[in-house]
């Protein structure tokens, strides 16, 4: 027996150890994970980023968000880029000089000594040639060949300077094509390397920061480049997390996870009340255009004052205070302030005419009302929009059903191509539209020819069409000013289009860090600093 | 017990096959187009034509779904249509993150669901079985978003004890652990109070049972009867009920990967369908029910394993 009550001593000793152990074990695990984590993260030279969506592919040709061109100007070069403010403007990038000599000639000259990585040697004018010119093949299928669609051929004078000839005068090239995506010079020798092609790993960067990884889902890395002439940029690494709830990006920030993002309007109120320590907030315009279309060839609609009644009886206001919690201006037109062709005021006053809408009505042979339907995307915002819009057509007597899409089904609504004549069905359609900063890709969607394809609200106006020809080619920025502005009137005056915003990019991040954005808010990675 | 296996994976084969079917018909029955998508607005009628035809989708259905079956089969799950990238490359870069999440939360909740469901059977009406009933019930009840958003708001924003994003450093395994603790409680959570409920019926069964008697008959320490004679058999319906929830988690788990911003298969498979990527859809969806029969499958060994009588039954 003293021996049984020594071996069940002995047992239990060591069981009590073990217990003290794992005990130990687990407490200092605990302790480990519970040290704060931001303060480590802040001492490391990294800047992180919020995108909104994971990279696709990095080849400017190709590229499928406005995420991919924000990696893409850290690590490669464009001509000429975006001017960090509040002004649409642009500046001088890897050209030393830019000369417009006639219409349709441009001149550039490189900067010597920006470095492609991997071996692949300088940037020359070649560089330049082959980029320009392989978007613009029709080969290639690029999506964005129109940028280049007026490009004869880059003329080669020396290693550092060409000249971009034209087919034609082409206004929106210093803004769009040159500054844009579409800009960006790719190493000749490297793209031949991997026989033209390539997705997520570029085959050489000639920017301040150089491609390091992409781990899908997770994040995108660049990091400093040690052959950089320029001036040096304050990070180490660059990360750039792929988040597509602005909600879970609040969150991250404020966790201390990330350093700049884009918030969601309905947190701007709460965050300019209570900002988060050591951080800023700041609203910039966006470049989106909302509004409401009306389908000048439904049955119901063909009559334009029916369509102007429904312009009418439609409050903006309300709409801007319920969608976007009062933080959004209502839209003048689809061009929004900052680009030429911006109008002051609309034709059709913001707020509610429910009066004057039954009156047109009554003229139009519905003394009693319409009943019609909205057609809209199952955005959370555009909802919302649909039904106010739907209680202020109410008050005129219009009578609205909400038919609420999924996005692949509402992104062929209008298309005949996919419906056939069914695209006469619908009578109103909430829409929603970005573009590059100048006027002429704001009016492309809206020609003629784009009936059925993406105008679907199949306005046709021989006047309007025209405006757009010419106003590509003009080079007067206050003649283009004021054909753009007649444009809208047109769009306005026909009844085809109630504006509605141009939304806002609310943005918050860390005053460790001094950002560098476009007007829109967009940022200019390769240029933020450390504070 | 080889007879039974090779007659359950006969089985596990052919769910495959109509739920695949069945699955390749309603992503095709979605309206929607997926070229306009992909392309943009820009996009030309010869790139329209180019995709589609890139994507099988000028075919009739009935050819596209033999074609899709015949490249499974050699192991070509298909091609993204934007990256370029072979689809079984994306879908097993994804699934480690699942799969630690998954495990992680089925792991922590059954090592507390189990004993509480156990406990909860030995003190029956006690003051603690209530108390645990009350607990079972409430963390069923609460969504799991709303466990997410909470612990976020607690323990990565106020506290900053965890991260809030991501999954971690590659090769870091306590960042990654890290990363992993708050999506897997918001995941875990709810299956606490089931597996807690479920175990005790199962016990309270038992323990009614004869062979129970007879072991108290014999004086076995109480111990004994209830961890070597009655977890036994009672175990038996929460070793199927996890192997279904891990095949449900598989896609399930999607909302804890976009609230913490994780990667992972029920992400890819939904920003696929979102953006009708048709070929990654198909090619994790392929897989996706694989893992989800064959995770059942392998519960339903275990339980043949475990009690005869289910393995003479099928």
């Amino acid at each position: 027996m003293p021996a049984t009550n020594a071996a069940h001593r002995h047992t239990s000793i060591v069981r009590w150890v073990s217990i003290q152990r794992v005990s130990a074990v687990a407490v200092c695990l605990i302790l480990l994970m519970a040290m704060p984590i931001s303060p480590l993260l802040a001492e490391t030279n990294i800047l992180r980023i919020r995108n909104y969506s994971d990279i696709l592919t990095l080849d400017p040709a190709f590229t499928k968000s406005k995420n991919e061109d924000i990696i893409n100007e850290c690590i490669q070069n464009k001509l000429i880029s975006y001017k960090p403010g509040d002004e649409w403007g642009w500046q001088l990038m890897a050209a030393e000089s830019m000369k417009q000599v006639d219409p349709t000639h441009i001149e550039f000259k490189l900067k010597p000594g920006i470095m492609f990585s991997n071996g692949f040697g300088e940037m020359t004018a070649e560089d330049v040639k082959y980029s320009f010119e392989r978007i613009a093949d029709p080969e290639l299928k690029s999506p964005y060949a129109e940028d280049w669609s007026v490009l004869e051929m880059v003329e080669i004078k020396d290693k550092y300077t060409g000249v971009l000839v034209l087919k034609k005068p082409f206004a929106p090239i210093w803004m769009t094509s040159l500054s844009g995506i579409s800009g960006t010079i790719l190493s000749k020798k490297a793209m031949m390397s991997v026989g033209e092609k390539f997705t997520t790993t570029p085959p050489a960067s000639s920017g301040p920061y150089i491609f390091k990884e992409w781990k899908p889902k997770q994040v995108t890395v660049v990091v400093r480049n040690p052959d950089w002439k320029g001036p040096k940029p304050d990070f180490d690494e660059i990360h750039f997390y792929p988040i597509d709830d602005e909600k879970t990006a609040e969150i991250g920030f404020e966790a201390g996870d990330i350093d700049f993002t884009r918030i969601s309007i309905s947190s701007l109120e709460q965050y300019q009340a209570n900002p988060p320590k050591n951080a800023t907030i700041v609203n910039k315009p966006s470049l989106y255009y909302s509004w409401m279309g009306i389908n000048a060839e439904n049955p119901m609609l063909k009559d334009a004052r029916v369509r102007k009644a429904i312009q009418m009886a439609t409050d903006i206001p309300s709409i801007l205070e319920a969608a976007y919690f009062g933080q959004a201006k209502a839209a003048t037109g689809i061009i929004p302030p900052g680009l030429l062709g911006h109008r002051a005021k609309t034709m059709v006053a913001p707020t509610a005419d429910p009066e004057g809408a039954k009156k047109l009505l009554a003229e139009a042979g519905y003394p009693n009302g319409i009943d019609i339907t909205l057609d809209c995307l199952n955005k959370s915002t555009i909802v919302t929009q649909a039904q106010v819009i739907q209680a202020s057509l109410a008050e005129a007597g219009i009578r609205l059903k909400i038919n609420v899409h999924e996005s692949g089904q509402f992104w062929v609504l209008g298309s005949e191509k996919e419906m056939g004549e069914k695209v006469k069905d619908i009578q109103l359609i909430t829409n929603r539209f970005s573009s590059q900063p100048d006027p002429y890709w704001y009016t492309m969607w809206f020609v003629t020819d784009q009936v059925g394809v993406w105008n679907w609200e199949r306005f046709s106006n021989a006047e309007f069409d025209k405006l757009h020809t010419e106003a590509a080619v003009e080079t007067d920025p206050a003649k283009r000013d004021a054909m753009y502005k007649r444009m809208q009137d047109l769009m306005e005056d026909a009844g085809c289009y109630r504006f509605i915003t141009h939304e806002s990019a609310p943005i918050i991040y860390r005053n460790t860090i001094v950002p560098a954005m476009s007007p829109e808010g967009i940022p200019l990675v390769r240029y933020f600093k450390k504070a | 017990m080889g007879f039974y296996i090779i007659k359950r994976l006969g089985l596990a084969a052919i769910i495959v096959v109509i739920a695949v079917s069945l699955l390749y018909g309603m992503i095709h029955a979605v309206p929607g187009d997926p070229l306009s998508i992909v392309l943009g607005p820009r996009a030309t009628p010869e790139m329209r034509a180019e995709l589609n035809e890139r994507l099988g989708l000028d075919k009739p259905f009935i050819v596209q779904l033999v074609t899709f079956f015949f490249n499974v089969m050699r192991g070509d799950l298909g091609t993204d249509v934007f990256s370029e990238r072979p689809v079984s490359e994306i879908f097993f870069s994804q699934l480690p993150f699942t799969i630690g999440l998954i495990f992680l939360a089925i792991g922590w909740s059954a090592a507390v669901g189990i004993p509480l469901g156990c406990y909860s059977a030995i003190r029956r009406n006690t003051w603690i079985d209530k108390l645990t009933g009350v607990f079972s019930v409430g963390t069923i009840t609460i969504p799991s978003f709303v466990v997410a958003l909470y612990s976020l708001l607690i323990f990565a924003v106020h506290l900053k004890w965890l991260p809030a994003i991501g999954a971690g450093n590659e090769g870091d395994l306590l960042d990654q652990f890290k990363h992993l603790i708050l999506p897997s409680l918001a995941v875990g959570l709810g299956w606490v109070g089931y597996l807690a409920r479920l175990v005790r019926a199962s016990m309270l069964e038992v323990l009614g049972e004869n062979h129970i008697r007879t072991a108290r008959a014999f004086g076995l320490p109480e111990r004994t009867i209830v961890l070597s004679y009655a977890l036994r058999l009672a175990i038996l319906p929460t070793v199927a009920l996890l192997g279904v929830g891990i095949g449900y988690m598989l896609s399930g788990a999607v909302f804890a990967e976009i609230v913490f911003a994780r990667p992972g298969v029920g992400k890819l498979i939904f920003d696929a369908v979102i953006t009708r990527n048709y070929p990654v859809v198909m090619g994790s969806v392929i897989m996706t029910t694989i893992l989800f029969v064959l995770s059942t499958t392998i519960a339903d060994l275990i339980s043949a394993f475990l009690d005869p009588r289910i393995r003479e039954n099928l």
